[in-house]
């Protein structure tokens, strides 16, 4: 593993800043400084970014480099590659990788997808999304803003979000949620927790609130009197979950529902 | 076992239900970005009726015609159910005439119907 960084001035001794993620060089190890030259510079440019992501796994950051590599070998025009979802969360418990991937062209996601699966055995979920599409999600999609609101990307993200409600829109998006009434059974434990987190990024995004993965934690704590991690192991009494999840619901779908008709007036 | 194939028809029933009324309360939404986005929830819905329909005996061939009737009676009305709720509330745009071909054309997919 290679980190490129720079010398700069300290007041007793001089000093290399490193990203505290990174894919090795542990705390205590020994490595060796070496000049770098012009062209080794330029790799320095290829850092990902991560935006409120604390820490990451080594292994997870190599994945992701992996990621950025093939899809920037075989897509010449593109504008950036978005690593979000739980495979960000502490841990080994995701079930796929999701991927945003900003271009305007058409791209043969299965292709892209099988690569990525043959090299790391994950399998990716790739969102293929123009700018437009990205920048109008943004603004009127609270998953879109939660996706943001953490995760790692290839290049800067710029993006100056003006939330904008379309009931229409947040009606089809509860909708999704309405599924875990009546599969409470089957659903895995990290189902239930994507459909419950889409009704309360929904819940935070009426009331104009932020919407970040801490907090629609700090709101499904709050609101279910549970922990997350009980959500995700299915450790859930089904009567009083549903009851409370119900309740919810009904008062989200009842406030779209009004504003749809006052939308439509 | 009847109680149970029973408990998967209604199952089934309730997620590809949900599966039509997404898709056609997507047709109700007049911005083109909205769409063509990524239709993962519906493919999500539609998943969990597949999971159930590879359940519903005969699994191969299209269900017996008393089945069929029941089937799409009950999915019909859960559908209409949902939109009508919303076109009550001022709605606007629901086309609720696509309703039945819609059914049709899942049924067909799933192989519930030749």
């Amino acid at each position: 593993m290679e980190i490129i960084g720079k010398v700069s001035k300290g007041s007793k001794m001089d000093q290399i800043y490193i990203p505290k993620n990174r894919g090795g060089f542990p705390i205590g190890d020994y490595v060796i400084i070496t000049a770098l030259s012009k062209e080794l510079e330029a790799q320095d440019k290829k850092k990902p970014y991560f935006y409120n992501v604390k820490f990451i796994e080594p292994l997870k950051l190599r994945i992701i480099e992996e990621i950025f590599r093939i899809l920037d070998k075989n897509v010449k025009n593109y504008e950036n590659i978005i690593i979000t979802g739980s495979f960000l969360e502490k841990g080994f418990y995701f079930n796929d990788i999701d991927i945003l991937f900003i271009s305007d062209e058409k791209s043969k996601i299965e292709k892209f997808e099988q690569m990525i699966e043959n090299q790391t055995g994950i399998k990716p979920h790739i969102i293929l999304v123009n700018n437009k599409s990205l920048i109008q999600g943004l603004s009127t999609d609270p998953l879109y803003q939660s996706m943001l609101s953490r995760c790692v990307s290839k290049k800067r993200l710029i993006y100056k979000v003006n939330s904008k409600i379309n009931y229409k829109l947040l009606d089809l998006q509860l909708l999704k949620s309405k599924i875990i009434f009546e599969n409470f059974d089957i659903l895995s434990g990290s189902e239930k927790y994507y459909y419950l987190q889409n009704m309360i990024a929904i819940l935070l995004f009426l009331k104009s609130q932020k919407i970040t993965k801490d907090e629609i934690n700090k709101n499904i704590e709050q609101l279910f009197g549970l922990s997350v991690d009980k959500i995700k192991f299915n450790l859930l009494d089904k009567k009083v979950f549903l009851k409370k999840y119900r309740e919810i619901y009904n008062k989200i779908f009842n406030k779209i529902i009004r504003n749809i008709k006052n939308a439509t007036k | 076992m009847p109680q149970n194939r029973d408990k998967l028809i209604k199952l089934f029933i309730g997620n590809i239900s949900n599966t039509i009324i997404h898709e056609i309360l997507e047709k109700a939404i007049d911005i083109e970005e909205i769409r063509s986005k990524d239709h993962k929830e519906i493919k999500t819905s539609l998943d969990i009726a597949k999971y159930y329909r590879d359940k519903i005996n005969p699994i191969d061939n299209p269900l017996p015609d008393k089945n069929i009737s029941e089937i799409k009676k009950r999915i019909i009305n859960n559908i209409k159910n949902e939109l009508r709720l919303r076109i009550s509330k001022g709605y606007k745009n629901i086309n609720i005439n696509i309703i039945e071909e819609t059914v049709d054309k899942f049924l067909k997919e799933l192989k519930i119907i030749g």
